[in-house]
């Protein structure tokens, strides 16, 4: 990955459902290092955007560049970026802690040194670990999938709604963590409903509208 | 609870308000393909079927008869236990089952027809016993009692498998029971297979003692049966949601010709059961083998029935050995299977796969190494049984077993990754019908990649004695086919 591309360019995108217009001429730039959260209420597109910039869903029309590359395409994309856009199919018979162990190895990290325990701690799963996921409430698996998403490397965060059916107290610390993720040097593209925590994390708050959308 | 809601009235109105929104003359058209297609594939397959059930001659020995009874008897037990046996449509489960309408009355039509079910299959496999094992020289009487009995001991088996459903932790143990008098019933079969005991052995009871023993057999059942009845309020509601499931996904899975709704849903309740305990991964294997292991060490019963199906093959000694060498095959091909159920989650659903920042072929390539070993050592057990038992020609056929370990897993991996059934694909028109390819295509990936097996087969179908030359081909043939599943990953796509 190139150092010298934004983590993030989007231009002239258009997205439609049928005859729906979602997203319309839509321009978006995410410099390197830095973060930027995706404000609007329901339906107007956040998630759209995010699935395109992810290589998810095609556009009708319009460029995405992420760090100077299509996204989606290549192996060193999804080891540059993780993305918590899509729900994940748990593999069975795999307990959380296991799956975050997997993903640690997977990425040459011991799992003890990558801090796995400390990981689950922080996102209130210490008495889940031998938990096979699917068991877990949906406010666990969403913090389970976060917790992975970042004890792995990575340089790009693509996050839908991350407070989501977090408590206050989640939240915060999870706002914690993607503020040391930016100044850490990583960059963060998300969608969000809580503004306060979109400015704890230390990301740029711009709304959908500004970005062009159709409504 | 004092005010009860007639049900009778209800189902009435439901079934008087859905036949009113289908077309006029769709059921009698539904009914009318139904017949038609029974008669179709009936006149096509009578002969076979009739082989099957009623052959010319009766070709089981005494202890084939009793095995296969035991075999197909614990098979409609297990059947029973999975489906429920009671179970109501999922719109019923969700509407009536909350509703206060009597349980007995809302239970009662499910269970006769699972009584129905169960009377046929059971009449069905008695008559298969008895065709196989009787001499023709029974008389038609006999025949129907014993056929009648049949029938009563499946409506048995029903209310076991009911008491079971509504009962505790026993109805567990019973079915590891069952599991294993139908482990003892294929050792029978493979016992009799190697042995030759006299086909159709005397003995069999006169309708003077059979008479009076399948009434009373037949009265208990039916005492017992209206119990049975009576107490279907006392089914506990979390059973019944439970059969209903099943019941629908089973719909499902007939409807859209998608037997993975059926095997997921079995696989997630499997592990919903399970308490586990998280484990360190091996350091020294590779991240997704290790995997592998933990998963196949987790299912610890699957290698007992693996094991245990080793002897399966013998069953084909006497018909043509290609048929034995096409089984070998199939069953490699099935032992690597055990172990391809991650390969079927990245497959299905890649989310995992991009976090762990692999490409298709890396974790195909890690994912291809324990259904290997497994195909490859139940390859040569399978083989080697054969050879102890004479039914090869001589030769090192273990070593031909384990060349077999990457067709196996080739195969094995790529019907993990097949997919959805695509009922986009084009249908063909037959002069018997429309047939939709879809379900053809998608049951073909996967054994194809047997052909690889094909050296292994000229050699087991040929009847020559075995020569290291032959195991070398096989090997090769074997190796390369894997590494070009690997290369076409490459080019699929990254992920």
């Amino acid at each position: 990955m190139a150092e010298d591309h934004p983590a993030v360019e989007v231009e002239g995108l258009h997205v439609g459902y049928g005859s729906t217009p979602v997203l319309v001429d839509v321009a978006l730039t995410v410099p390197a290092g830095t973060g930027v959260c995706v404000v609007g209420e329901n339906g107007i597109g956040k998630s759209t955007l995010l699935r395109c910039v992810s290589g998810l869903q095609q556009p009708d029309e319009g460029t995405i560049r992420v760090f100077g590359g299509d996204p989606g395409a290549t192996p060193e994309f999804w080891r540059a970026v993780v993305t918590t856009v899509e729900p994940p199919t748990w593999y069975p018979g795999l307990t959380a802690r296991e799956h975050a162990d997997l993903v640690c190895r997977a990425h040459g990290l011991d799992p003890d040194e990558a801090g796995v325990d400390e990981a689950l701690d922080r996102f209130g799963l210490t008495g889940h670990a031998d938990a096979i996921p699917p068991s877990l409430s949906s406010g666990q698996k969403q913090r389970l999938i976060l917790a992975i998403a970042l004890l792995r490397p990575s340089a790009l965060l693509i996050l839908d709604e991350p407070e989501q059916r977090l408590d206050r107290e989640g939240r915060q610390s999870v706002a914690a963590l993607l503020a040391d993720y930016l100044s850490g040097g990583g960059s963060l593209l998300m969608a969000s409903h809580d503004d306060a925590f979109a400015a704890a994390s230390g990301a740029e708050i711009t709304t959908m509208e500004s970005l062009g959308a159709a409504l | 609870m004092t005010t009860t809601v007639p049900l009778a009235p209800v189902r009435r109105w439901i079934g008087r308000t859905q036949s009113s929104h289908r077309e006029r003359g769709a059921t009698a058209g539904n009914i009318y393909f139904a017949v038609l297609f029974v008669a179709v594939v009936g006149g096509m397959l009578h002969r076979q079927v009739a082989a099957v059930f009623w052959p010319h001659a009766p070709n089981a020995s005494r202890l084939a008869g009793g095995a296969l009874a035991l075999v197909l008897f614990g098979l409609l037990y297990l059947a029973l236990r999975r489906f429920g046996p009671l179970a109501l449509s999922r719109p019923a489960a969700s509407w009536l089952l909350t509703a206060p309408v009597s349980r007995r009355r809302l239970l009662v039509p499910s269970l006769r027809l699972a009584a129905i079910v169960a009377a046929i299959t059971g009449l069905l496999f008695g008559l298969a016993v008895v065709g196989h094992a009787a001499p023709r020289t029974l008389d038609g009487q006999v025949v129907a009692l014993l056929g009648g009995g049949a029938a009563v001991l499946g409506v048995a088996l029903l209310l076991v498998a009911l008491a079971a459903q509504a009962g505790g932790r026993w109805g567990d143990a019973l079915d590891a029971v069952v599991s294993l008098l139908l482990a003892a019933g294929l050792a029978g079969l493979v016992t009799a297979a190697t042995r030759d005991d006299p086909v159709a052995a005397g003995g069999w009871p006169g309708a003077g003692t059979l008479v009076p023993l399948v009434g009373a057999v037949a009265l208990v059942v039916a005492f017992f049966f209206a119990l049975a009845a009576r107490g279907l309020a006392r089914t506990p509601n979390d059973r019944i949601l439970e059969a209903a499931k099943t019941a629908g996904t089973l719909f499902d899975s007939a409807f859209g010709m998608e037997p993975s709704f059926l095997t997921d849903m079995i696989e997630r309740r499997y592990w919903a059961r399970r308490r586990l305990r998280s484990v360190r991964w091996p350091a020294r294997v590779p991240v997704l083998v290790g995997q592998d292991l933990l998963l196949v060490a987790r299912r610890r019963r699957r290698l007992l029935w693996l094991a245990l199906a080793v002897a399966l093959p013998v069953l084909l000694a006497p018909a043509p050995a290609a048929l034995m060498a096409v089984a070998v095959l199939a069953g490699t091909m099935l032992a690597a299977a055990t172990s391809a159920g991650n390969a079927k989650t990245d497959a299905g659903n890649p989310v995992l796969q991009r976090l762990l920042g692999l490409t298709t072929r890396q974790v195909i390539q890690q994912r291809l190494w324990v259904p290997g070993v497994l195909a490859a050592l139940w390859a040569a057990a399978a083989l080697t049984l054969l050879d102890t038992l004479d039914a090869l020609p001589p030769g090192a056929w273990w070593a031909l077993g384990l060349t077999l370990g990457p067709v196996g897993a080739v195969a094995a991996i790529r019907r993990a990754r097949v997919g959805f059934v695509r009922n986009e694909l084009l249908p063909l028109d037959t002069p018997m019908g429309t047939v939709s390819t879809g379900p053809l295509v998608n049951a073909v990936v996967g054994p194809d990649a047997l052909l690889l097996g094909l050296p292994a087969l000229v050699e087991i179908a040929g009847g020559h004695p075995l020569s290291w030359t032959a195991v070398l081909v096989q090997a090769v043939v074997g190796v390369i086919g894997a590494r070009a599943y690997l290369s076409w990953l490459a080019g699929v796509g990254p992920l």
